[in-house]
């Protein structure tokens, strides 16, 4: 509901605009006000990877007070290209490009925008105007792969298509299992799209069907079936919520939350490059940036993990941020 | 790997396999019904659409679990209103109206849940599993079989009640000459756009209710296009079932099966073939079988031919 | 394909100086209709804005005009066009010969796959030589998976709607297999190919813009399909075979030939539009290629009444819609879905017009 209000005052923050653009002086009026736009490769109303880039973008409007504005592609790279073009063309002085897929767009869009700033999620690229910032999501997940294999007997995780974000997360969530025992067994399966809500959930009930008492599902809209098939399946299987809060769909599985705050991140970018130093580098989201990754745990379910395995990920959490600990093989 | 060949293995691919099989199973004997009086309705996908949102809508702001159903059925018929009006009344093409539908259920259904719903997390109560006094007893199978919801049950009644009305009574032995020899029905004195009329409003209505399963028994939430080619494939299922509701039952429950074996095949780690050999398997199957039960014997004569026209 | 039965009706018992006026008040009304569906299907989304609490008006006004502010978002409109008119066309063409192809989508994916392949493997062409070999490459993928569902509907009677429907999941799942693995780039995490050689991309037409001159293919095949289907006798046959396949085969016309060549021809189509996005836009495989043209591409060719010269009018209108929905959602962020609402209204309105057109005489 609250997406719904806000949307809603983006609206008619933006309205003079369209008439403005139709005009051909949309450029020329806004010149001082900071403008950002934001492209998202599947629908805001998900919850999941694309909510963390509206989320994003609605930080920066409110904590900076910039004019805001985004737009769905449905993954359509042929489309990528021009939407970049859109906002540079507008007097947009920053553009996120949410996921790694922009960057080839943003690249070629960036050299007749120099005065622009491209940044683009889950990406390492750093190239004059077109800058990465990667949130590694397989740190969290390492130290689920940790909890799985020191509480359970067998972890179970369900994708949703295998790319970049879904994999590094995986990756991240075996090395930490096997950190504690080479052998654990996880079992991995991938749903083919984003959407099937149906597919996830039973993708989960299967693996629990097969033994798993660990099933981290991470599918984006498709995510909270799997939490779905988890809630179904009694107490005794655990799982971690991502992103969001989903405590309400499965409350007696979720052992603990994974946060991620990554309009902090984005805004602290912005904000830079707003004040004339913009990074050198990318920028790298990891454990070690508090407000932006968050990984508690629940005191209030059933199933809570002990006091002497919160301690030991305490640790590990620590060696991560301080770069000890490798999340990912390669 | 060995876990594969176990009775427990099976039980939950079988259960599992009746799940996924629910939404295909009203949607396809909805389907059927409608191509058995001649008319080729290939807007389902959206039809399912609009019948989840709707579901979901209606469960959502009275917390009543029939009412959400009740509406989704409702959503359905209201869908097939627009399509008979548009291809028995007009005589408009239905390839074209079903298309429209399509587009029309996609959109209509994320605009309007973009505008009011926009997820928060909150849900919807799903329909509870319910034991079955002394199947779910039953070694290894029961637990798994015989613990499902209402609306999963509900197909094996929705099934033979379609069976019946087709093959046993007067009206489905008009519905069937309607789609086989409609000018034999209109000498009779009978009308065939009634008839028409009906099949069309009961099969988008299965189809409805299909759709509602998916948010109101089986996910708690709607995401948009959640139905991800679920109408498309109950086409399959009517022409693989050669235009039978019990078929339709059946084929339906094999496309599950396979979906189902896809899914826990990959959670195989030992297992190192592509996931995506799988993902296709069902597809592959579906064209082998479309070609071996092929042959024009046991399709409606004037599937897709409006009445009147030569 | 019911256009034909109702001219042959109409004119057949009336005096000339009514029928020619007839004639010319239908053909009026012809290219009336699909201007009056559009304006009902927009004021349906007005409307439909409206009650959401959005400001319809001005909203429908941006997204209709701005496509045209500039040359760079007309060059965006008439690159949206390419795939809709190739694939339109292409369909008009199945559609006459009455094979209800609904897998321009797969056909579309098989082109792009068949044309990456060659786009890819081998090095060294001149651009004069590399561009027409994957044009072609695509063109072949396209016709080949449309020629397999023309194939089993000839030789096992298999509806070529479910095989079609079939076949795009087969190929969407293909090309994801295939940018995972084995065409994978491997410098890349995402899953992609590797990028086409430069001398295999599609020339540009306009310096500046991203407009390629598939456009110009695209028109002129379109033209090409129009000839065939209305001025030649191979493509009258594939029409009659279209309206009575069993009076074509008494007339001698081979039916089964004619069919598989009407789904050769559509996927070939389909299978240029992968091409050309392949090797003219994206310049890499990726396994959201299409956001959904061949299904797209149906609409196009049924609004434009399976005209191949209409086609490039529909396909331009629906191009326009789309860029316009993404111009909606950046100036005033309307969700896109809703350009999907409107291509829907504008179809069911055309149907519904063309009741309204004939339904009067019938009755008199």
């Amino acid at each position: 509901m609250g997406l719904c209000v806000g949307a809603r005052a983006v609206r008619i923050g933006v309205m003079p605009l369209a008439i403005a653009g139709l005009l051909g002086s949309g450029a020329v009026a806004w010149a001082d006000q900071l403008k950002m736009g934001l492209l998202v490769p599947g629908s805001v109303s998900e919850e999941g990877w694309n909510r963390i880039g509206y989320n994003a973008l609605k930080g920066v409007e409110e904590q900076l007070g910039a004019e805001v504005s985004y737009v769905e592609l449905q993954q359509n790279p042929a489309s990528f290209a021009k939407a970049f073009y859109d906002y540079a063309s507008q007097g947009y002085q920053v553009i996120l490009g949410h996921g790694f897929e922009f960057q080839d767009a943003a690249l070629e869009v960036a050299e007749q925008y120099p005065d622009t700033y491209f940044l683009i999620s889950s990406s390492d690229i750093h190239e004059g105007n077109v800058i990465g910032l990667n949130t590694d999501t397989s740190q969290p997940f390492y130290l689920m792969g940790v909890v799985a294999a020191k509480m359970g007997q067998k972890a179970g995780l369900v994708g949703g298509m295998e790319i970049p974000p879904i994999q590094q997360a995986f990756e991240g969530f075996k090395a930490g299992a096997r950190s504690v025992n080479p052998d654990f067994p996880i079992s991995e399966a991938y749903i083919g799209n984003f959407t099937d809500t149906a597919a996830a959930k039973e993708a989960a009930l299967s693996m629990i069907a097969q033994g798993a008492d660990f099933v981290q599902p991470n599918a984006s809209g498709a995510t909270v079936g799997g939490f779905q098939g988890i809630a179904e399946s009694g107490k005794n299987v655990g799982t971690f919520s991502i992103f969001s809060d989903f405590t309400e769909v499965a409350p007696d599985n979720i052992l603990g939350l994974y946060k991620a705050d990554y309009a902090q991140g984005v805004v602290e970018v912005v904000r830079s490059i707003m004040d004339g130093n913009p990074p050198q580098s990318n920028v790298a989201f990891g454990l070690k940036d508090e407000k932006v990754m968050q990984f508690t745990f629940r005191d209030d379910g059933p199933s809570s993990v002990p006091e002497e395995i919160r301690t030991e990920i305490a640790r590990i959490a620590a060696e991560i941020a301080a770069g000890n600990i490798r999340t990912m093989s390669n | 790997m060995q876990d594969i060949l176990t009775l427990g293995f099976l039980a939950t691919l079988l259960a599992t396999a009746w799940r996924l099989a629910t939404p295909l199973i009203f949607a396809s004997i909805g389907e059927v019904i409608s191509e058995r009086a001649g008319i080729l309705n290939i807007g389902i996908e959206g039809t399912m659409l609009m019948g989840a949102f709707c579901g979901f809508a209606a469960t959502f702001a009275s917390g009543s679990l029939m009412l959400g159903l009740l509406a989704g059925i409702a959503a359905g018929v209201a869908s097939g209103l627009l399509f008979a009006l548009l291809t028995v009344t007009v005589k408009a093409n239905q390839i074209v109206v079903g298309a429209a539908i399509n587009l029309l259920g996609l959109g209509l259904t994320s605009f309007l849940f973009r505008t009011y719903y926009v997820s928060t997390g909150r849900g919807v109560e799903i329909a509870p599993p319910i034991d079955i006094p002394w199947l779910s007893d039953l070694p290894f199978f029961g637990e798994a079989l015989f613990r499902q919801n209402l609306i999963v049950y509900s197909t094996v009644i929705v099934t033979i009640l379609a069976a019946l009305l087709l093959y046993r009574t007067s009206f489905g032995l008009t519905l069937r000459a309607v789609g086989d020899h409609p000018k034999a029905v209109d000498v009779a004195g009978r009308s065939v756009a009634a008839y028409r009329y009906a099949a069309v409003l009961m099969g988008s209505g299965l189809a409805g209710l299909g759709g509602a399963f998916l948010t109101l028994g089986h996910s708690n939430q709607f995401v948009e296009g959640m139905t991800s080619g679920r109408g498309f494939i109950a086409l399959a299922v009517v022409v693989f079932a050669r235009w039978s509701p019990v078929g339709a039952f059946f084929v339906s429950i094999l496309f599950g099966l396979f979906y189902a074996l896809q899914l826990q095949l990959q959670a195989q780690p030992l297992l190192n073939i592509s996931y995506q050999v799988f993902q296709a398997l069902p597809y592959l199957m579906t064209i082998i079988a479309v070609c071996l039960v092929g042959g024009k014997s046991a399709e409606p004569r004037r599937l897709g031919v409006p009445y009147g026209e030569r | 394909m019911t256009q034909i039965d109702q001219q042959g009706r109409g004119g057949a018992a009336t005096p000339p100086p009514l029928r020619i006026l007839r004639k010319a008040a239908s053909a009026g009304l012809a290219m009336m209709r699909p201007a009056a569906a559009l304006a009902v299907a927009l004021f349906c989304g007005t409307v439909l804005l409206g009650l959401n609490g959005f400001d319809g008006i001005s909203v429908m006004i941006g997204m209709v005009f701005g496509v045209f502010q500039d040359m760079r978002s007309v060059s965006e409109v008439l690159l949206k066009a390419v795939p809709l008119i190739l694939i339109g066309a292409g369909l008009c063409v199945a559609f006459r010969c009455r094979m209800w192809n609904i897998g321009a989508e797969g056909q579309f994916y098989a082109g792009a796959v068949a044309a990456t392949f060659a786009g890819v493997s081998v090095e060294g062409l001149t651009a004069w030589l590399y561009v027409p070999l994957i044009t072609l490459a695509g063109a072949l993928g396209g016709a080949f998976w449309g020629g397999i569902a023309g194939y089993l509907k000839v030789r096992f009677q298999a509806s070529e709607i479910v095989t079609t429907i079939m076949l795009n999941y087969i190929a969407l799942i293909a090309t994801s297999y295939l940018v995972t693995g084995p065409m994978k780039d491997a410098q890349a995490a995402y899953p992609q190919s590797a990028r086409l050689f430069r001398e295999a991309w599609i020339p540009n037409l306009i310096p500046g813009t991203r407009l390629h001159v598939g456009i110009l293919v695209a028109l002129v095949l379109a033209l090409a399909l129009y000839v065939f289907l209305y001025r030649s006798s191979a493509g009258y046959a594939m029409r009659v075979v279209g309206i009575n396949p069993f009076a074509a085969a008494y007339a001698g016309i081979r039916t089964r030939g004619n069919m598989v060549a009407a789904m050769c021809i559509s996927g070939g189509m389909a299978g240029l539009a992968g091409a050309f996005e392949v090797a003219g836009v994206t310049r890499r495989l990726y396994q959201s290629i299409s956001p959904g043209y061949g299904f797209e591409g149906i609409a196009v060719a049924l609004l434009a009444g399976n005209n191949p010269l209409g086609a490039i009018l529909s396909g331009g209108l629906f191009a326009v819609l789309r860029s316009g929905a993404e111009l909606m959602q950046i100036t005033s962020q309307v969700p896109q879905v809703l350009v999907l609402v409107i291509q829907g209204i504008v179809i069911l309105s055309v149907v519904a017009f063309a009741a309204i057109r004939w339904q009067p005489w019938r009755k008199g």
